[in-house]
């Protein structure tokens, strides 16, 4: 009896702190919202920081394991205290960089982000945390760095980096970190530092591999001058598609922070006119002389072709986020929604539905009725797959009756694969090499699925 | 005759998708210009033509740019392939 009214009472308990947890996570949103009101078209003003003479007792103490360094010393110190740094991207790299930055005394951060902080973020972008699910990442870095370091001005942006600000920004700074996760950024970024004079630091991150380099610093090579043409944008893998581990992302952050840190206090940095690559999957570092200073580049060359920030979307045939691309490869009649789809499946129509994600994703979640056969095999034809497609089309049309449609349902994660797959087996049916059917894909792919047909189905 | 040799290629990023693998190692002739170079190691992945123009080309940890620029290779050099990452 007693162990029971302590059950009661324990429950209560957690209750109302739930209760009292959640009411403090609106006061917190709110407050937040409130730090964002001047919303700023143009930048937030920052006047040039004080040149500082001596350091105080606190900021010997505190930064005093980095003081008694010879090639850093109190000199070293106090450039550091007057130093701005612009933080292009509050994600997997520019937390750690951020942290460190802070952490190591300098005087002003800038930070841009245009994005929100999601629960998908959390594993590798560490100044966030959970309570500030969907506020501004700007504004979660700013509040983190100054519980860190309150002498630090942390400047939040929480707004992209435009065509039409970046320049007055870069201008504010001394030196320039680019932590994006876009090509457009990249060139954006690059081409402002270029016109402003100002030496960039710029990191990247994808599944288990690194990159940094420092760009345009003592007559050393843009960005440009090494890539001058952007990639192709179905080349390029985002975060969300390819993967990665937050401890590269923190490793190259933190390889990024030490480069600021030496070009801030004057000591230079190691990785100008070279690239640095790490390769986490084997703990291999590789450094890479590159190119010296480009003497026709578009943008650091001696007739350089950009004279002001472009249209850098275009430039790079892709838009200025990590966010998914949704193609468009078929028409509306050979595409269902998932709404369409759950009524199908709920009448019982005989139908085939097939899973093309890799396999890896299939490990994550799976709709239990689903046929699976990746992509890739069916790109490159792969016998065992086909033949495995081959008898369930043939198996279906066994057990469908007289008159009813033979249709396969391809679905994904997101609605692309599926659409390059339905025009592989659009291809195969014609080629007879599979029987004739009727194939469509489900427009938004399981996330549509989860977002509106099954909140328990998970999201990835 | 140009005597040949065997030469480690390193592949990364998109490159190392395209290739199926993050390395191999081939056998070129000594003396090879290095646009030959790499339409050797294309013709072994044609996928990779479509990264072509957005790679750093280094040979033994040297930058080199495809074009007409003739190399003397020793057995074991280093070739790596690199296309830039923009992922964050």
């Amino acid at each position: 009896m007693a162990a029971r009214q302590e059950v009661l009472a324990l429950q209560a308990e957690v209750a109302r702190r739930e209760e009292e947890l959640s009411s403090l996570k609106q006061r917190l949103a709110a407050a937040l919202l409130e730090e964002q009101e001047p919303t700023p078209e143009r930048p937030v003003q920052v006047s040039p920081l004080p040149s500082k003479a001596a350091l105080s007792r606190d900021e010997i103490l505190r930064y005093s394991r980095q003081l008694v360094l010879p090639e850093l010393g109190v000199h070293g110190q106090l450039r550091l205290a007057t130093a701005s740094v612009l933080i292009v991207g509050c994600g997997g790299l520019g937390c750690p960089l951020a942290q460190y930055l802070a952490a190591a005394g300098v005087g002003r951060l800038g930070l841009v982000d245009y994005d929100v902080v999601e629960m998908s973020n959390l594993a590798r972008q560490v100044l966030h945390g959970e309570a500030l699910a969907g506020q501004a990442k700007a504004f979660s870095a700013a509040a983190s760095l100054r519980r860190l370091n309150s002498a630090v001005e942390c400047v939040p942006y929480a707004q992209a980096l435009t065509p039409a600000t970046a320049l007055d920004l870069v201008r504010r700074y001394d030196v320039v970190a680019d932590c994006s996760d876009n090509v457009p950024t990249r060139y954006l970024v690059n081409d402002a530092c270029v016109l402003a004079g100002r030496p960039l630091v710029s990191a990247s991150a994808l599944r288990f591999e690194g990159q940094i380099t420092v760009y345009h610093y003592d007559g050393g090579p843009c960005y440009r001058c090494v890539f001058p043409q952007p990639p192709p944008a179905e080349t390029v893998t985002n975060c969300a598609d390819g993967g990665v581990l937050g401890v590269v992302t923190g490793v190259l952050g933190c390889l990024q922070a030490l480069e600021v840190l030496k070009i801030a206090a004057g000591m230079g940095p190691s990785y100008s006119g070279s690239l640095l690559l790490f390769d986490a999957l084997r703990g291999h570092f590789r450094c890479i002389q590159l190119r010296s200073r480009k003497p026709d580049c578009a943008a650091c060359g001696e007739r350089p072709t950009v004279t002001d920030l472009q249209d850098y979307e275009a430039f790079c045939g892709s838009s200025a986020t990590d966010k998914c691309r949704s193609l468009q490869l078929l028409s509306p009649a050979e595409r269902v929604s998932v709404t369409y789809y759950k009524r199908l499946l709920d009448s019982g129509a005989p139908h085939l539905l097939l899973d093309v994600r890799p396999q890896v994703e299939v490990d994550i979640c799976r709709l239990p009725h689903a046929l699976h056969i990746p992509l890739k095999q069916l790109e490159r034809r792969d016998p065992e797959s086909l033949k495995l497609l081959g008898e369930a089309i043939r198996e279906g049309k066994r057990d469908a009756q007289e008159g009813a449609a033979d249709s396969i349902y391809v679905i994904c994660k997101l609605g692309n694969d599926s659409q390059k797959a339905v025009k592989i087996l659009q291809c195969l049916t014609a080629a007879q090499v599979l029987d004739p059917v009727t194939v469509r894909d489900v427009v938004g792919g399981l996330m549509a699925w989860a977002a509106k047909i099954d909140g328990t189905f998970p999201q990835y | 005759m140009v005597p040949w040799c065997q030469v480690e290629v390193l592949y990364f990023a998109k490159s190392a998708e395209i290739a199926g693998v993050r390395s191999e190692t081939i056998s070129v002739p000594q003396e090879i210009k290095a646009l030959q170079l790499w339409k050797e190691i294309e013709s072994r992945h044609p996928g990779l033509a479509d990264v072509k123009n957005q790679v750093i080309f280094a040979v033994r940890q040297e930058y080199v740019e495809l074009g007409d620029q003739l190399l003397l290779l020793q057995p074991g050099d280093e070739i790596a392939i690199i296309p830039p990452i923009s992922g964050g």
